[in-house]
Order: structure tokens, then sequence, then C-alpha cells
């Protein structure tokens, strides 16, 4: 009997997924010879199969994607009705040669260079070190890019530092700097009379050179301002 | 003896960024992923497999336009699970506005046990699987989603204790307390299927 004490908790550790091979060896080999605890044993793994039964729904996982995903905003990167695949490529493809041409040539006329898009304003900051996934979102944008350690900085970029990444901001006196931890969420607001950061969540730490104009860290709960040299903002 | 379902692919941590990128058909491997966690966390709450799915839908979509503000990407299903939960407890508000509203107008009140219960499995009568539905339903709120997280997703105990940033042995403890009320309130039940 206290033999099968024991196997009552393997069964409990197999209904909850954490029981390892040789425990499960075990149990299998005792539940062949034991009639009570195969009994057991088969009511605990059915009332797991009729649970998950009577909550299962009839649409399958994969449609449910589907309809999900062409309910989300950005269609563009969908996969395209089936039927018009091939003629949808190919008004893309001409759409993609005429709207490269009329950039062109307004950028020839207009005497501009590099590329054409909204109005960003690059800012006198540079990207010291970018360690792990950390992603920049430009103002006015959806999409998220990559950064990199040549990324141009501009006004309005929301910085994201995933999970063991953390990211080093050279501000523009060229020797101040302001890290992101890991997990963080921070948006360069102003860089001109005032340096103003806002930290959505996370952890930053700004080390500052003297004498250094206004410097703000913004967040939900309230606004921190440099008096010294060096100063941390989490927000929770 | 089932094997323990495992997840292959990409882990959540690796889609999340994906969408975040860009990446649409990433968030549909999510979508996929949770489907039926998700989808059974409303049912248990409001027992009709329609508005269940209206949840569902409205719970990923909600997760899509907030997923920047998911701090920690690998624990995208237990941030998933409260989304939904949330979104059950709206739409049972709205559900109990509205059928006072009704009852007001017409005098009838809703019995839920006229609530049409729905689950593709042929081998439940549809009373057995509003049995089910309810027990389920009555289980308290960190139980219910411990159960249907153990239930719909294959993770285990460990990866469940993760995700909701528990300790491993305080999802353990709540785990046998869930199957102690399920094995006793659905006795009778198990009994009529093994028979």
């Amino acid at each position: 009997m206290n033999d099968c004490r024991r196997y009552q908790d393997l069964i409990e550790e197999y209904l909850g997924g954490t029981i390892g091979e040789g425990r499960l060896e075990e149990l299998k080999a005792h539940v062949a010879a034991c009639k009570t605890c195969a009994e057991e044993f088969r009511r605990c793994t059915m009332m797991q199969e009729v649970v998950a039964d009577a909550l299962q729904s009839q649409v399958t996982a994969h449609d449910a994607a589907q309809a999900i995903v062409e309910r989300l905003p950005n269609r563009m990167n969908v996969r395209p009705r089936r039927g018009g695949v091939r003629v949808i490529r190919v008004r893309l493809a001409v759409a993609a040669v005429v709207l490269l041409a009329v950039g062109l040539i307004g950028g020839f006329v207009a005497g501009r260079h590099g590329p054409a898009g909204p109005a960003l304003t690059v800012a006198p900051m540079q990207v010291a070190r970018v360690d792990g996934t950390v992603l920049v979102r430009h103002e006015g944008s959806d999409t998220w890019q990559t950064l990199r350690s040549d990324s141009t900085v501009c006004l309005g970029d929301t910085f994201h530092c995933a999970s063991g990444a953390d990211l080093t901001l050279r501000l523009k006196d060229g020797k101040s700097t302001l890290e992101l931890s890991e997990n963080s969420m921070l948006a360069l607001k102003a860089y001109e009379s005032e340096t103003r950061f806002f930290l959505e969540h996370g952890h930053c730490r700004a080390s500052l050179e003297s004498p250094h104009g206004p410097f703000f860290i913004e967040t939900p709960h309230g606004r921190a301002e440099a008096l010294g040299t060096e100063f941390t903002v989490t927000v929770e | 003896m089932a094997d323990v379902p495992r997840q292959s692919g990409p882990d959540d941590e690796q889609l999340v960024l994906a969408t975040l990128r860009g990446d649409i058909p990433s968030f549909g491997l999510l979508v996929e992923r949770y489907w039926k966690m998700v989808f059974a966390l409303a049912l248990s709450r409001v027992h009709e497999s329609g508005e269940a799915e209206d949840i569902a839908q409205e719970s990923f979509l909600k997760a899509y336009s907030q997923l920047h503000t998911l701090r920690e990407p690998w624990r995208f299903a237990g941030w998933l699970g409260k989304i939904a939960t949330q979104q059950c407890v709206n739409a049972v508000r709205r559900d109990i506005r509205h059928k006072t509203l009704v009852s007001c107008e017409t005098g009838e009140s809703a019995d839920p046990d006229t609530i049409p219960a729905y689950s593709s499995n042929p081998g439940l009568t549809e009373p057995q699987i509003q049995l089910v539905q309810r027990t389920v339903g009555r289980l308290p709120e960190k139980l219910q989603r411990l159960i249907i997280m153990r239930f719909t997703t294959g993770l285990s105990a460990v990866q469940i204790a993760q995700q909701l940033g528990k300790r491993p042995g305080t999802v353990r403890v709540w785990l046998h307390r869930a199957y102690q009320i399920l094995r006793k309130d659905l006795a009778p039940l198990l009994e009529e299927v093994e028979s």
C-alpha cells in the first residue's frame, strides 16, 4: 500500500507533465501489475481527456489563425487571397517599378540625395553599443526594425531592448551616455534646448559629463531631472 | 500512454520579436499555438461556443495591438491568458447588462441550463459537456487557468510556473487542488463514460 502511495505521486507528476523518462517507465511497469493504480491512472487520464474535449473549439487552430491574421491592421504582410496570387504579384511589381521611377525623378528634380520618406530629424547622437536584440521604431511608423551599431538616431525614435539585450547611446556632447537595460522601452523626445527621454518601462542609467544642459527622463509616473552626473531611473 | 505534447518550431520569444519586426505570419503561428487555450478559457466562462470564439479572436487582436508592451516575450502564453481572462470579464459584464435590459423589457430570465453546449467530441453527450464546462467554470480563477493551460497547450507544471511568474512548487500544489476538485465533481461522469 505504501508502495502504491508513491505511484499516486508519479501519476500526478505524469498529469503535471513533469515526470522523467525513468520514472515514467517505472510507473508503466507498476500500472501493468497493480489493478488499483491502473484504475486510478485510467481515471486521471480520462479526466484530462474529458476536460480537454468538452472545451474544444469547432474552429481549427489553423483556420482561427488565418481569420485573425486577416483582421490585423497591416494586411500587406498577409498572404494574398487564393486565385489571384500571380495577378497581384505582377501588379505589385509594376506598382513598385512606377513608384521607383517617380521617386528617382522626384529626387533628381528636387536635387535631393538619399531615400525620400517621412520627415525624420536626425539627432546628434550615436549608437555606442548594441548587445542582443534591440529594436527601434521611428516616429509615425508602426514597424519595428533591428537597431545596428551604425544606425542613425532620429528624434522621436523608440528603442526596445529585448530580454538579455542592452543599448548604450552616446549623447550630443560625444561623451555623455545613456544605457538602456533589458526589457526596457525608451523614446527620444527632444535634444536641442534640452535633452528629454521618455522611459515607458524598464531601467536606464545616464552618465553625463559636466557641465551638461537640461536633461530629463520622463516616465508614466513623473519626471526626473539630472542634477549631478550619474543617475538611474526604473519604471516597474 | 500518451506522450506529453511538445512544442516544435521557433519558440514564443522568437515569434514575438519577429512579429514586432513586422512579420505578421509569426503572429499567426502564435495564434495556432494558443488558440485552444484561449478558446477554452473563454468557453469555461461564457458556456457558448460562438461567443467564446469571438472573445478568443478579440483577445488575440488585443494581444497583437499591445505586443510592444510585453516586457518578457518568453512569457507570452501567461500574458495572453491574462488578456483572455480580462476579455471574458468584460464580455460577461456586457452580457449581464444586456440580459438585464432584455429581461426588463420581456420579463424573461436566462437559464444557464438552457444554453446549448458545444463540443466537437462525439463521445460526450450534451449534458456531459455542460457538466464539464460548469465544473471547470466553477473552479477558482487561478486553478481554472492552470488546468486549461495544462490540458490544452501541453505546457508542463514547470513551464506554466515560468509563464505565470510563480514557483513550480506553488503551481504543483494548485494543480493538485484542481485535480482533486475535478475528480470529485466529475466522478459520476467518469463512471458514465467508462460504462
